[in-house]
């Protein structure tokens, strides 16, 4: 089954075919804030490059999330119309999780931390098990110096990767076992989402489109501030 | 290039709609579905809210919009998108669904300009529209004064410097305590009114084509701190004939000095009924064409969306798939 994966939660954006296979072709782009003009001809490169036509696209994998708002909202809704017109189903995975996911090699604890702006970032932990990565805790949204205090009130040797780690690096640098991955593995990649939703798909993990649910973790600041009035 | 079946989509503001449209004129299906009620407690458009509705709302108002129409996924020749102006976050949610749905159905995408979409408007009630025309679009987002020429060539005379003409009538509503959106409301208050009892200051009536409302909007809040006591129906009256004069003045010097065949409204205030008698008052003593389309047609929908696209794709091709939205759109003038 082939899966048209779409990644777009941070500030870059990315697109990937593939199924047991592996990978077909894949596109990427670091260049920030360009997901609307970059996703759908990104789509139409990786599809000619590996020799399909979108009608044999099985299922639209996404990232829900954790992430910047109008990258979700593109790629998401990008993916919700592809499946919706190809009447397929999805497969939605959280960016922490995609995060995660390619550092199963380490015996850390992972942290998961994605730039939420605001002084704040998107954060999970995560343990490497037998073929991948375990969350261990809910995804949250924090200030940097609270994720710190955590950290060190679990005594764990971890490993902190995102470009949550990177902007807020010297917030964790000196912190006794801590280690921040470096930019190369810093953001999700379109790549491990269509690897990972592989192993959800075997396991029929499937949703229809209308129940992809984008992860944000924070209410709009006019409803935050009516509610608490 | 020309395809007959288009499916329009419109997300700029806080209605999300879906509706395929033949030849530019043929509605075959219009779908809007509002989202006043979710911003009503805020007094105003919340655009986080907005594009996080659009996203949930899109595909089952876009499949609505297919099966209305009564047409097969593969009858639909081209699918088009409003791509601005508007809020870009909402934008990009119609754009991003837009291009998808053109490639898996190997049609053209076409980006769509929302101030050309309700120019279009008109023609899909009255397709034999004689040209040029002056066209007076009003709405909580616009307030412009324009000259269609011929199809997709356009003059825009005048824009608002400040508030935009709906805008004005939220934010006396949102003063005077009436709810919002504020157009409904003191229209309907008016009628008990007296449109004379106070006299609202008609800002850049007679000079330039360009508009400026928000001297009225602060006279009617002077007004009521110094008259606590005035009857609500007559400052809503009043403030409504201040607003309505200057819109009408302007349109009929316009159509006057363009030698118009016809003065049209279009956006959400053109629902106004004052707006609407007064313009039909000057075209009969002037003896120009009056057309107002209806309620459905004036405010946002994605009808006029395909409809524009229909002149659109005939004219220049499909649009670049590496379009982006922009929020800051003007019309393209000749
Ligand atoms: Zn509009």
């Amino acid at each position: 089954m082939l899966i048209l994966g779409i990644e777009s939660a941070t500030s870059q954006v990315g697109c990937a075919i593939g199924g047991h296979e592996g990978v077909l072709a894949s596109a990427h782009s670091a260049r920030p804030r360009r997901h609307a003009e970059s996703l759908a001809p990104q789509i139409e490169f990786i599809a000619e490059q590996a020799g399909i036509k979108l009608s044999e696209v099985g299922v639209v994998a996404v990232d829900v999330g954790p992430g910047l708002y109008t990258g979700l909202r593109v790629g998401i809704t990008t993916g919700m119309a592809l499946a919706h017109t190809l009447r397929i189903p999805m497969i939605g995975v959280s960016s922490l999780d995609l995060l995660a996911f390619p550092m199963a090699h380490t015996e850390r604890t992972i942290v998961a931390a994605i730039d939420a702006r605001r002084g704040e970032v998107f954060h999970a932990s995560y343990r490497a098990v037998p073929g991948g990565v375990q969350r261990m805790t809910e995804p949250g949204v924090s200030a940097p110096a609270d994720l710190r205090a955590d950290i060190i009130a679990d005594h764990d040797e971890v490993l902190l990767v995102g470009d949550g780690a990177l902007r807020y690096h010297q917030e964790f640098e000196n912190v006794t076992g801590v280690e921040v991955a470096d930019a190369a593995v810093a953001f999700p990649s379109a790549a491990s989402l269509v690897m990972l939703a592989h192993a959800k798909a075997l396991r029929e993990e499937f949703v229809r489109p209308d129940q992809i649910e984008p992860m944000y973790m924070r209410r709009p600041d006019a409803v935050a501030k009516w509610e608490s009035a | 290039m020309s395809a007959d079946r288009i499916l329009g989509i419109e997300t700029s503001c806080d209605e999300t709609a879906a509706a395929v449209v033949s030849r530019g004129t043929d509605v075959m299906s219009s779908v809007v579905s509002s989202q006043i009620e979710l911003h009503a407690r805020y007094g105003g458009v919340v655009p986080e809210v907005a594009s996080r509705a659009h996203v949930e709302l899109l595909m089952p108002v876009v499949a609505q919009a297919v099966v209305e129409a009564g047409v097969e996924d593969r009858e639909i020749e081209a699918v088009a998108a409003t791509y601005g102006p508007g809020l870009v976050g909402a934008l990009l949610v119609g754009v991003s669904a837009a291009k998808a749905m053109s490639m898996v159905w190997d049609v053209p995408f076409v980006a769509v300009n929302h101030l050309e979409a309700h120019l279009y408007a008109s023609f899909l009630e009255e397709p034999d529209l004689e040209m040029p025309l002056v066209i007076l679009l009003v709405s909580g987002g616009h307030t412009s004064l324009i000259v269609m020429e011929d199809h997709l060539r356009y003059r825009v005379l005048g824009s608002t410097v400040d508030d935009a003409a709906g805008e004005a009538f939220d934010k006396v509503a949102r003063h005077l305590g009436l709810g919002y959106p504020g157009g409904p409301v003191i229209d309907a208050l008016s009628v008990d009114g007296d449109p004379n009892a106070i006299h609202f200051p008609r800002a850049m009536a007679k000079d330039g084509w360009d508009f400026s409302f928000s001297g009225v909007k602060t006279s009617v809040v002077n007004h009521v701190r110094k008259n606590p006591d005035t009857a609500i129906p007559d400052l809503a009256a009043s403030f409504q004939e201040a607003v309505v004069d200057v819109l009408i003045d302007k349109a009929r010097r316009a159509a006057r000095e363009v030698g118009a065949k016809g003065l049209c409204l279009g956006g959400g205030v053109a629902a106004n009924s004052r707006l609407r008698e007064k313009l039909l008052d000057v075209c009969v003593e002037d003896g120009f064409r009056a057309f107002l389309p209806s309620r459905a047609m004036c405010t946002d929908n994605a009808a006029m969306v395909a409809a524009a696209a229909w002149w659109r794709l005939e004219a220049d091709g499909p649009s670049p798939l590496n379009i982006g939205a922009d929020p800051s759109l003007r019309l393209p003038v000749h």
